[in-house]
């Protein structure tokens, strides 16, 4: 059951938000990995993934982001974490996705504090 | 809570192909929400229930196509009890819990994550072999 995810990239202050629309699981491999690229071939130094509030992020999204993490991890990058629930945010931390990755509140509050 | 709800047994069957466990965390959350349970730990089980799901559709059944994935649960002695049963033999034991360090420095694969979760989150889990070698995952939620 393959699924789509659009992600739009945008650079903000000097951050490349990538903006991921629909759920992430392992079907989102090859658009997060094609975003990611995207976002270091710019020359980026900090990334800020911006979730759907509402996304469904089962085991096999959250190994498909840990693999981001580890790319960021290598290329010396600051990384963060927007837009996802309540639920999602307890998830990440129990895996500790949150030592690598910050998560904030707000769009706004990203900008401000990874800038 | 609805009194008649105690003991009375909601069954699904889902196909072996991952993006099906919605159905079954969709039913849990509804069947939850009748019972009053409190919003995030709904949160919990339909994280529990679609990774139980998604273990049996691929380590239970070894990504068979013709074999499916029961999910079963029950109100009893206050708690929720969630089986999710598969048609295979694929594994008898969860996977260590992932260490992301260790993932993150890619001297470890990036799985496991689906087991942890649910030993995490379930308020109890026990893992049943069948006398013909299919597994039962047990978990269980207190109200």
């Amino acid at each position: 059951m393959p699924e789509v995810n659009e992600i739009k990239l945008e650079t903000r202050d000097a951050i490349t938000v990538m903006d991921i629309r629909g759920d992430v699981t392992a079907f989102s491999e090859p658009f997060l990995n094609d975003a990611y690229q995207s976002a270091n071939a710019r020359g980026t130094g900090k990334i800020l993934l911006k979730f759907d509030s509402t996304a469904y992020i089962n085991s096999g999204g959250i190994a498909v982001l840990i693999q981001v993490l580890a790319q960021t991890q290598k290329n010396k990058q600051l990384i963060g974490i927007t837009g996802i629930s309540d639920h999602f945010k307890k998830i990440f931390n129990m895996v500790g996705i949150t030592k690598f990755a910050k998560i904030y509140e707000s769009l706004e509050d990203a900008l401000k504090q990874m800038a | 809570m609805p009194p008649h709800l105690e003991e009375q047994i909601i069954e699904i069957t889902l196909p072996n192909q991952v993006g099906y466990e919605r159905i079954a965390m969709a039913s849990a959350a509804t069947f939850a929400k009748m019972l009053g349970l409190a919003p995030e730990r709904i949160e919990d089980l339909k994280t529990i229930v679609a990774e139980a799901s998604i273990n049996a559709m691929q380590h239970g059944n070894k990504d068979r196509p013709d074999a499916r994935v029961s999910v079963s649960m029950m109100l009893k002695s206050n708690s929720i009890h969630v089986a999710v049963a598969d048609q295979g033999k694929g594994f008898s034991t969860f996977l260590p819990d992932p260490n992301i360090e260790r993932i993150v420095n890619e001297l470890d694969p990036p799985v496991g994550f689906g087991t942890f979760l649910i030993r995490q989150l379930a308020d109890q889990v026990d893992i049943e072999k069948t006398a013909d070698g299919t597994n039962i995952v047990r978990m269980t939620i207190k109200l």
